[in-house]
């Protein structure tokens, strides 16, 4: 039988100006269950509490139900206080008789009703509660990061020199990303290779960090805390342990003439290679596809001349497992394929410009190529059709970004910037040579960003013409770029010999795939989803993974830095516990009644539904189950609303409490 | 005289059923096939399963081939055999009954061999097994058959289906007399009908997917619902039970079929199915589902109930 | 300042069920702000709308709710990602059911109220008490509830017939 304890607070006056106290507790002291009742001025002052822990021990109490202000503002008071007397803390209830009664309603008369109903619905509630015990969840102190652009790198070098374990998978033969690619960088002009390189070679030094290159994600098992993750770790045909990075095979190497995808296929490479000169690591990698050996089966230079022997034919993909207790997702963008319409996608490409078809319509990662001191043409603005200088030099923003008609209706947000930058690096390389650009706003937003743009326009004269070009062509050896001016409301026309096109940004090709792999979510543009717009930014939904840089929307380096470490600070709090604690309001399954139909694993917005086999002492399997993986349900209960024999509850708001309180009424 | 409907068909069918049942068993394909056998009454069939290729000229499919046999294949599956495929005959509206069951996770493709019969229709739960399949005769479900022909089965009888005459679709029409109705007429109609409820459980016996091995109307902690035939309890019963088929019922009709009291229980299953359509666009059908309509949802869905 | 309190013949009962983030924090507010209301909702807390069955709401008019109010965090709010986005597909396909049935949908109201709302608190308990009011009780399932025996009337032709040859 259970002893509930009742107290009513006169919050001051708050309460007891409208609503009778005395006679509530009066009223629900006669309740059955109802061991003792009382009112009290102030129920949360020390003195209120202590009269709480007192009761609880000399009257023996089993329940307490607090009547005083909203539980959003002190069930955790009350619920310490309950603990400290010894008793479950979810054993406690507040009957909210202040926010929803005494200060609603005038009427003394009807308050004190009100009051005296919605305390005996809490105690009605009260006698289905159980004790519940705090969730406890082990951590393996090990992260896993996806990425090896600036965001993976700052994300992962955070984590390491907190004293973690960090595994950090990159796709590509090196790590660096998208900023190892740029020449300067906006709006300080500090050369990328300069800051990166240095955040590159910490990663590989670091005792804390093992990275896996030329690895991709297979698969992702386990939930916060205790994830188990593949990494297909592809063969790269060099032992990583033998190679010195003399590079000797790369001098040996017949096939020369191989575009480089890292010079944006402008600048050429060997079958065996590194992508760029401060590659990390340092290790070659053989390009199956175009390696000779490969290919024809004769060949084998590179093995012949490498002294350690590192160069393996033979070598196979691997598959390795790795335990981490979270993860964090930084796999970047790609630009907007402007000449191709992606397969099945809404979106559609910038034919009329040309771009793929006149050699020199560029886009503006492959300027960022041509300026770079390491690229191609070593720092020489050069037209990739004949080499010469452009003299007239078009900038074109916003392809593919804020154009709806085209599929894409967000801001890529950087291009403003770095349009503004390449008109300057022009202008220090070309100083003949003049700058157009065609916008439709300049968007600079940021510490020294709008300097930097008025910079670019009133030191290093570019000239900017608002409005849209409507059409490119090539006339000689010039391109003919037609468009208005809607600033002064006419058309020009101007001959360029070269052509930069502000492409979007756009998740990585694959970026839903690898979401599926990690259930997490994703928008219509395959940018992954933060669990909330503005308070929890770096949390994906589901529990334990963590975003940092442009694969959760458009950012720069600033930005992307920034998230990076703060995705770290999460992985960290998580880490500062061997256990993970939290409140016990989840769902769970009771295993007898449930048939697996699985419609709470539909409805499971945080993938905390998994399938669970239950089988007999012989091994064969009896029923497949749902089960609730406590450490990553959230509790909101859509499961329980959803099952049709209620065989999965959800505790602290279970049916019997519930129906307890409407039957009370 | 109403109007006939063909189902000269029929013994063609019953003759391919015959053949493929004797080869599919004779070969280890399947172990067992649920179909249909003539029963002691005139005219009437019943449920038969046929593990052995002799017996397999056992196997008929006449307008009294009613019952829906995917509930063999779950809540009533004592007498069918653990190991290896079953095949079973399947009638288009049953064929979305295990449609339905897939998507749910109580049954796998690759378990079943199904045998998809092109239906003319069958008949109705009030008249005569012997009965001729007329406009008149046919049951209500048929009238808005639009799954004669079952597709992706394993098998299906190569006839021709005959054209059918135009029938006004009885639970269209019931539905619309019941919508124009005011809520209070409303009320008394099903408080009548929810009255006669002897709370047999029937329904739910049958029902391909009331699979819940405790149903919540049998819960005592807490009492969802009054288990007692009474009215209130009975109109409880019926609520519950109609949104918990609703996105999902695949519009057998064998609740009302087999209902002792003659309550039009598929009109509700009708009218939640109408329902979805309108809103969700959704409708039981032949290809599986990964969500049903009530464990999904967009963004944009209507919400112009909501203050 | 203190209008003379109104009296009325009939108060009805209201239960709101409610998801603790948006709605019961916007009652919270409309507390903190003093606005005032009449007195007659009940309020349960759930942690998200997703949690609200509809046997709640049936089960609230059996337990003689004159009218019930479902409300909870504006489509796009919702703590838990989607709990409301599931709670609208549900209560759409219920209150069709109920409707089929004879139930007057005046009864039923469903809400978005934030935790800034408030004001739209106060407005939607005030119109369903005072709509529901001017409706009277809900008897339906009172009487129902009354009918202690199984009222099984022979009034079709089968089974008159029936009967007649027992």
């Amino acid at each position: 039988m259970s002893r509930i304890g009742v107290f009513i607070c006169h919050c001051g006056e708050n309460i007891s100006r409208t609503v009778d106290v005395e006679r509530v507790a009066q009223q629900v002291g006669k309740m059955p269950g109802v061991a003792f009742s009382t009112d009290y001025k102030y129920m949360c002052s020390d003195p209120g509490q202590n009269l709480l822990k007192k009761a609880i021990q000399e009257q023996n109490l089993t329940h307490v139900v607090v009547a005083a202000c909203s539980p959003r503002m002190h069930e955790k008071t009350f619920r310490k206080a309950v603990e400290a007397a010894g008793l479950n803390p979810f054993l406690c209830e507040m009957a909210n008789i202040r926010e929803h009664c005494s200060w609603v309603h005038e009427n003394r008369e009807e308050a004190t009703v009100k009051a005296t109903e919605i305390v005996g619905m809490m105690v009605e509630r009260v006698k289905k509660n159980r004790v519940l015990p705090t969730i406890t969840v082990p951590v393996t102190k090990r992260s896993l990061v996806i990425g090896g652009g600036i965001a993976g790198i700052q994300a992962a070098l955070d984590i390491a020199d907190c004293g973690h374990e960090v595994i950090l998978v990159e796709r590509e033969p090196s790590i660096g990303g998208h900023m190892a690619q740029l020449s300067e960088t906006f709006p300080t002009l500090d050369c990328s290779q300069c800051i990166m390189t240095p955040k590159m070679v910490d990663v590989a030094n670091h005792p804390n960090i093992k990275l896996y290159t030329y690895s991709e994600i297979e698969l992702v098992e386990g939930y916060i805390g205790n994830f188990q993750v593949t990494i297909k770790k592809r063969a790269r045909s060099v032992d990583e342990d033998k190679c010195t990075g003399c590079g000797v095979c790369m001098t040996k190497c017949p096939q020369k003439k191989i575009p480089n995808k890292f010079d944006q296929n402008i600048g050429m490479r060997t079958a065996i290679y590194i992508p760029f000169p401060q590659a990390v690591p340092n290790t070659p990698v053989i390009d199956r596809e175009n390696c000779t050996m490969f290919k024809t089966g004769k060949c084998g230079v590179c093995q012949k001349v490498c002294g350690p022997g590192a160069v393996d034919f033979e070598q196979q993909d691997q598959l390795i497992i790795e335990a981490v207790g979270a993860i964090v997702v930084a796999t970047g963008f790609d630009l907007y394929t402007i000449d191709e319409k992606p397969k099945g996608s809404l979106i559609k490409g910038y034919g009329e410009f040309g771009h793929g078809k006149i050699p020199d319509v560029i886009d503006g990662m492959t300027f960022e190529r041509l300026a770079s001191a390491s690229g191609p043409t070593g720092g020489k603005i050069l037209r990739p059709s004949d080499g010469k200088e452009p003299k007239q030099i078009v900038f074109i923003q916003c392809i593919g970004s804020r154009a709806r008609e085209k599929g894409i209706s967000y801001c890529s947000k950087v291009c403003c910037m770095y349009t503004a930058k390449h008109t300057m690096l022009y202008h220090h390389k070309v100083h003949d040579g003049q700058a157009y650009v065609f916008f439709m706003d300049a968007r600079t937003p940021g510490k020294s960003y709008d300097e930097f743009w008025r910079r670019s326009i009133e030191e290093e004269e570019a000239v900017y013409i608002r409005g849209m070009v409507s059409r490119l062509y090539q006339k000689g050896d010039k391109i003919i770029v037609r468009g208005s001016d809607i600033a002064v409301g006419v058309q020009v026309e101007i001959e360029a010999d070269m052509v930069v096109l502000a492409t979007a940004i756009q998740p990585q090709k694959g970026a839903d795939t690898l979401a599926q792999k990690l259930g997490i979510s994703y928008d219509k543009y395959n940018f992954y989803s933060e669990a909330h717009a503005k308070l929890r930014p770096v949390e994906c939904a589901t529990a334990g993974i963590y975003l940092a840089g442009a694969c959760q929307g458009p950012k720069d380096i600033p930005e992307t830095v920034s998230q990076a470490s703060a995705a770290a600070a999460k992985v960290m709090t998580l880490f500062s516990k061997d256990l993970l604690e939290r409140e016990p309001i989840v769902a769970r399954v009771k295993e007898s009644g449930c048939v697996g139909c699985f419609a709470c694993k539909k409805v499971c917005a945080y993938g905390a539904v998994e399938e669970k086999e239950i089988r007999d002492r012989q091994g064969n399997l009896i029923k497949t189950v749902a089960f609730v993986n406590p450490g990553v349900c959230a509790g909101c209960g859509t499961c329980q609303a959803t099952c049709p024999s209620k065989s999965v509850e959800l505790d602290g708001y279970t049916d019997e409490q519930i129906v307890a309180m409407i039957e009370s009424l | 005289m109403t109007e006939p409907i063909d189902t000269s068909i029929y013994s063609a069918v019953t003759a391919a059923i015959q053949t493929e049942a004797q080869r599919i068993l004779a070969a280890g394909l399947v172990t067992a096939i649920v179909g249909y056998a003539a029963s002691r009454r005139n005219g009437s069939t019943q449920p038969i399963i046929v593990t052995d290729a002799a017996a397999a000229e056992k196997l008929i499919f006449t307008p009294a081939s009613v019952n829906n046999l995917a509930l063999y294949l779950t809540k009533a599956k004592k007498e069918i055999p653990k190991k290896g495929k079953i095949g079973i005959v399947v009638k288009g509206c049953d064929l979305k009954a295990i449609v339905g069951l897939m998507g749910e996770a109580q049954l796998k493709r690759n378990d079943l061999y199904l045998i998809g019969v092109p239906c003319a229709g069958v008949l109705a739960s009030t008249v005569q097994p012997s009965t001729a399949l007329t406009a008149d005769t046919i049951a209500s479900k048929c009238t808005e058959c639009d799954a004669r022909l079952p597709s992706d089965c394993d098998y299906v009888p190569n006839v021709q289906l005959p054209t059918q005459p135009q029938l006004a679709g009885k639970y269209a029409v019931e539905i619309a007399r019941l919508e124009a109705l005011t809520p209070a007429e409303r009320w008394a109609y099903w408080k009548e009908q929810f009255a006669k409820c002897i709370k047999c459980y029937a329904c739910r016996q049958v029902c391909p997917f009331c699979f819940c091995e405790q149903c919540l109307c049998d819960r005592n902690k807490p009492q969802m619902v009054d288990t007692t035939p009474r009215p209130a309890g009975n109109t409880a019963w019926h609520i519950v039970r109609a949104m918990h088929l609703a996105g999902r019922c695949a519009g057998c009709a064998e609740c009302e079929r087999v209902c002792p009291m003659d309550i039009p229980l598929n009109l509700l299953n009708r009218k939640m199915a109408k329902e979805l359509k309108e809103l969700y666009d959704y409708e039981a059908g032949f290809e599986v589902n990964d969500k049903g309509p009530l464990t999904t949802y967009t963004d944009k869905d209507d919400q112009s109930f909501i203050k | 300042m203190h209008p003379e309190k109104q009296t009325h013949d009939f108060e009805p009962k209201i239960i709101a069920f409610v998801c603790t983030w948006c709605t019961y924090a916007g009652a919270d507010l409309a507390g903190t702000s003093r606005m005032q209301y009449p007195a007659n909702v009940r309020v349960l807390k759930f942690p998200c709308t997703g949690r609200i069955d509809p046997v709640f709401i049936l089960k609230a008019f059996q337990q003689g709710a004159d009218g019930v109010l479902v409300s909870g965090c504006h489509p796009g709010d919702c703590h838990y990602i989607a709990g409301n986005f599931h709670a609208r597909r549900r209560f759409a396909a219920f209150r069709k059911l109920l409707e089929f049935v004879g139930v007057d949908l005046n009864r039923l109201q469903f809400s978005w109220v934030s935790a800034a709302e408030g004001g739209k608190w106060v407005e939607v308990v005030t119109d369903l008490t005072e709509k529901v009011r001017a409706m009277g009780p809900m008897t339906e399932f009172k009487e129902l509830a009354m009918e202690e025996q199984w009222s099984g009337a022979i009034n079709t032709p089968e089974l008159k017939e029936a009967y007649s040859q027992i």
